[in-house]
């Protein structure tokens, strides 16, 4: 009896240095924490830096921008990932701690408003967007906009939208409906950028908003005015990365201090044309026209 | 001689719905268990394969397999045992053993009590607090296992202090009797006599320890890290986790990858709660009392 409580201990702890033999310490590890609407493309770079520097294993994480900041703060991540840019009061309180943190754009969410081919309208407003999508706005048929479409014989304005757990919706509720405004009820709800798209390419009634990425040359993308007199910009990568286009934001990863060592080169590779491509392959803008034929 | 009157057949019927209704309660009770099991098996068996097992996730998570998570779930469990089990069974040695019944004693068996209902998220704030940030352990395996280990504690503390009380008194008295001393008695006569009632508290910690998704979250699961960790601390992925985001956060994953996440995440607790059991059984069959 004694011999089986005994080995029952020594199984136990034979099992956890076991864990831990055979450290390698050559590895370094990158802390990346942060941003949901970053979080499944930095598990893509970090999958795919893998191969490029074996060395180098990336730690991703989510939680939202918020805790990306709180963690770089404490100095618990090489890298926050922050779809909004730090605040005054985070910078103060960064510098207070004895360090600057630094932003590094790796790309912009830029989301494209898709229209049947066949749809007339070249140009949209903020204020139209938000009349059709938003709750309370009065804009349910296309005669309310002044146009017809041929094909679309029943004048509904067919709201497409994405489930309400998307990034994207997130964002599309934020940058055009407003900080208190909310969806209509009766959109068809997407599971994915691609599909609505798709949807909209088939469906002359239809309206939808998706990632820049996904455009093809079946669909139309109207230009989006921020003001109702104001200018309207065409939605291409380069308005999203000059911030004219109104439904765009940069995407951060911030560092504390200038980037050194690993997290440099990481952060470089991420910049490429490599790295691009994989930001642009997941639906977000690159931060210059990349080329991806490969 | 006896004539079974009105009332009798009456009583008899009442008995007889109230042993049928209680035993419906109880059929009730299996149903979520196999239903799950069911529908486990029939999504995400298909899923299960060796490279799933054997290999790391690919194409944004969508694909590949779930290595990686597997290892994790497995040295966070292994560490957190081995941080729990001697804290927990000295201590419930103690209060079973040597305490006496005083004001002191009593506020620990509250303590313990108290802990075992702190809910699991407030344990990892906990965690992040003291093993992550006081400690300066960071997010690793280490103070994702300590926060663990502290949310498991009390299980253990009381399914070892209830099993050592489970030792007929008589034992330890004969033992005095022979001139044994409190600690020969404890582990010649009791611990023996107690072990396969601890297992069941240790059964039970590794069932919520693999389980467990808010106390890790933060203090060293990882949402992506396709290395298997070296040192406790390193972070590594957990399949607990791992289900979580594969389910919520990653788009377009095939509906059976979560399920076959689920099945395997399920499979590890059944497994090791079956050697357990035996190992139990074996030992129970050689108590002589």
């Amino acid at each position: 009896m004694k011999i089986s409580v005994l080995s029952f201990f020594t199984f136990l702890t034979a099992c956890g240095s076991g864990g831990s033999e055979g450290t390698n310490s050559s590895r370094t590890v990158l802390q990346n924490k942060g941003s949901d609407t970053l979080v499944n493309v930095a598990q893509a770079w970090a999958e795919a830096y893998k191969d490029v520097n074996p060395s180098v294993a990336i730690a991703v994480t989510g939680g939202g921008s918020g805790t990306g900041v709180s963690a770089l703060l404490n100095g618990t991540v090489d890298l926050a990932n922050s779809s909004r840019a730090l605040k005054k009061k985070e910078i103060d309180l960064a510098k207070s701690k004895g360090f600057s943190p630094v932003e590094n754009i790796v790309g912009y969410d830029a989301l494209a408003v898709y229209l049947h081919p066949s749809n007339p309208i070249e140009a949209l407003s903020i204020e139209q967007l938000k009349s059709i999508y938003g709750e309370g706005g009065t804009t349910n048929k296309w005669s309310d906009l002044g146009i017809k479409i041929p094909g679309c014989d029943s004048d509904e304005i067919v709201r497409v939208s994405r489930q309400n757990n998307s990034g994207t919706y997130a964002y599309f509720k934020s940058a055009v409906l407003g900080k208190k405004g909310e969806y209509k009820l009766g959109s068809r709800d997407m599971h994915g950028s691609k599909d609505v798209v798709d949807l909209v390419e088939k469906t002359a009634c239809a309206i939808g908003y998706s990632g820049l990425a996904y455009a093809n040359d079946h669909v139309k993308m109207p230009c989006i005015k921020k003001e109702e007199n104001g200018a309207c910009v065409k939605p291409t990568v380069q308005t999203a990365s000059d911030r004219t286009f109104p439904i765009s934001r940069p995407l951060f990863m911030y560092t504390r201090g200038t980037p050194e060592g690993a997290t440099k080169e990481y952060l470089d590779w991420i910049k490429s044309d490599k790295g691009q491509c994989i930001i642009l392959k997941k639906g977000y803008a690159p931060i210059s026209e990349t080329n991806c034929d490969t | 001689m006896f004539e079974a009157t009105e009332i009798n057949i009456r009583n008899k019927r009442i008995g007889k719905g109230i042993k049928f209704s209680f035993l419906l309660m109880t059929v009730l009770l299996a149903t979520p268990v196999l239903i799950i099991l069911a529908v486990l098996i029939q999504k995400g068996g298909p899923m299960i394969s060796w490279d799933f097992l054997f290999s790391d996730p690919t194409n944004g998570m969508t694909a590949g397999g779930i290595f990686p998570a597997l290892i994790g779930t497995i040295s966070l469990v292994i560490v957190a045992l081995i941080a729990s089990v001697p804290v927990g069974v000295a201590a419930a040695i103690y209060l079973s053993e040597y305490a006496k019944d005083n004001w002191l004693t009593r506020i620990i068996n509250l303590a313990i009590i108290n802990l075992a209902g702190v809910p699991s998220i407030v344990h990892a704030l906990f965690g992040v607090g003291a093993f992550v940030l006081f400690f300066k352990f960071g997010t690793s395996i280490l103070a994702a296992s300590f926060t663990l280990a502290v949310m498991t504690l009390p299980v253990v503390i009381v399914a070892t202090r209830e099993s050592l009380q489970a030792v007929p008194y008589a034992f330890r008295e004969a033992c005095w009797n022979m001139g044994a001393t409190r600690w020969q008695t404890i582990y010649k006569v009791v611990l023996p006599n107690a072990i396969s009632g601890i297992l069941t508290g240790v059964i039970l910690e590794v069932s919520r320890t693999a389980g467990e998704t808010a106390p890790i979250m933060f203090t060293g699961a990882a949402f992506f890290l396709p290395f298997l960790p070296q040192s406790v601390f390193d972070q590594s992925m957990a399949l607990s986790l791992h289900l979580f985001v594969v389910s919520t956060q990653v788009p377009n994953v095939p509906e059976e990858l979560p399920y076959g996440v689920a099945l395997v995440l399920i499979g590890i607790v059944l497994l090791m709660n079956s050697i357990s059991i035996a190992f139990r059984f074996y030992l129970r069959g050689k108590k002589k009392w």
